[in-house]
């Protein structure tokens, strides 16, 4: 077959086709760019919330907060034991407002509770606290 | 010269041939006009503008003609043939457009024509006074040597005898290549530009994972990521019961024991009377906890887990 024939149609049908693909090569860079977007967008939100968390429960500073545990009622209620990451704490004839502070402060530091136990004795309590970090 | 492929040379009373191959074209003056001029053209394209002016008043009106121009000395050798024509004749002699590849002008070949090439028993092709010509054999001395007709004939450059079953003619093919060219040209610009921008995208992320070091590889990211988020659910989850049971403590209740570890909880109210102990039940219960409390009796019991 004489192809010099088809000439002017081999042109056309090659400029097309390079048309074609260059236009097919533009979509899936869109494609690719969108998904690409949106597992961005996923892994940011999951990056930011890991890090959030990590402030929160993995807080360096933690071991240090604890302390204001120990000061938040008179030294002779305390007993205090800290190991590592590790902290028992007994408190013996708290006031109900002491016991509240205690709890509230408790409450609002970033430990795992392993125990909390609260008994009456009389109008006190006793408290033991095992928690940690 | 210009090409490897047979050239055959077409004459009015040629034989017909059968062809399996491209072959190349070689017109006798039979086929086209010849002119020749000293003109103060210096390029190829102005001799071809002035090509179809040069021509007026000798040919045929009604015949639709192409011209073919080439230097020749100090000259311009200016060629008019009917493409048309030629197709047709080509076509009686055997000579397919599909096994045609270029047409070429003996006048393009002068200087082999200096010895005579036989085209049949009455005429011989050959060079007089630099024009190819037709002369009857009769002319030539006996004993006149003649030259053998093949492909050293073929001249550098030759025509196309495009059209006929063609679908796009030569300016439609320029005019949708551009247009086709100029389209894929944006699209691949453009799939460039979105290929940077990921590459940017990918950047920022590995900036923002650099920063973290610890955190780069996924598998590592989903470990923290759970150990910290069973952790936070839980946690929350103690605060949020002792939050309720806080609430619980009102005027008429007192705590007698509270306890929690780290799978469940148990807590000891004493009441005033049956009626806040009613009202701590129903607490206890809007909070999904489990209620024990004995009859006659002001104490209640909740537990739950966590």
């Amino acid at each position: 077959m004489n192809l010099n024939r088809y000439r002017n149609e081999l042109i056309v049908l090659v400029s097309f086709i390079l048309m074609l693909s260059a236009f097919f090569y533009k979509n899936s860079q869109i494609d690719k760019q969108a998904q690409q977007l949106f597992e961005m967008k996923h892994s940011v939100k999951d990056f930011k919330e890991i890090i959030a968390l990590k402030r929160i429960w993995g807080d360096k500073g933690l071991s240090k907060k604890i302390d204001k545990l120990k000061s938040i009622v008179p030294v002779s209620k305390v007993s205090w034991s800290k190991k590592g990451k590790k902290l028992t704490a007994h408190y013996s004839n708290l006031t109900p407002k002491e016991l509240n502070k205690l709890v509230t402060r408790a409450m609002n530091l970033a430990v795992q509770i392993i125990s909390f136990k609260i008994t009456r004795s009389g109008d006190t309590f006793n408290v033991e606290f095992k928690c940690k970090w | 010269m210009g090409s490897n492929k047979e050239l055959l040379i077409v004459h009015r009373e040629m034989h017909p041939v059968s062809l399996d191959h491209t072959v190349n074209v070689m017109l006798t003056p039979q086929f086209y006009t010849m002119k020749q001029e000293e003109l103060p053209v210096k390029y190829l394209y102005q001799a071809k503008k002035i090509a179809p002016s040069l021509f007026d008043g000798l040919l045929d009106e009604e015949g639709a003609y192409a011209y073919f121009v080439f230097r020749e000395d100090d000259h311009w050798v200016f060629i008019a043939y009917e493409p048309e024509k030629i197709r047709d004749f080509l076509l009686t002699k055997g000579i397919a457009p599909e096994h045609l590849s270029k047409i070429f002008f003996a006048q393009q070949s002068r200087d082999m024509f200096k010895d005579p090439v036989v085209l049949g028993e009455k005429e011989v092709l050959m060079n007089i006074d630099g024009s190819v010509a037709l002369v009857p054999t009769g002319i030539l001395s006996e004993d006149h040597e003649t030259a053998v007709f093949d492909e050293r004939f073929t001249p550098r450059s030759g025509v196309s005898l495009s059209g006929g079953s063609t679908l796009i003619n030569k300016k439609e093919t320029i005019l949708l290549a551009t247009v086709f060219l100029i389209f894929a040209a944006v699209f691949f610009v453009e799939g460039r530009q979105y290929t940077k921008g990921l590459q940017m995208q990918e950047k920022k992320m590995q900036d923002l994972l650099s920063s973290y070091p610890s955190l780069q590889s996924k598998i590592q990211r989903d470990s923290v990521a759970l150990k910290y988020r069973t952790i936070d659910t839980k946690e929350r989850h103690k605060r949020e019961i002792i939050k309720t049971l806080g609430t619980m403590i009102f005027k008429g209740v007192r705590l007698n024991t509270f306890e929690m570890n780290e799978k469940k909880f148990k807590v000891i109210f004493s009441c005033e009377n049956s009626k806040i102990v009613k009202k701590v039940e129903t607490l206890a219960k809007k909070a999904h906890f489990s209620v024990k409390s004995g009859k006659n009796s002001n104490i209640v019991v909740i537990e739950g887990e966590v």
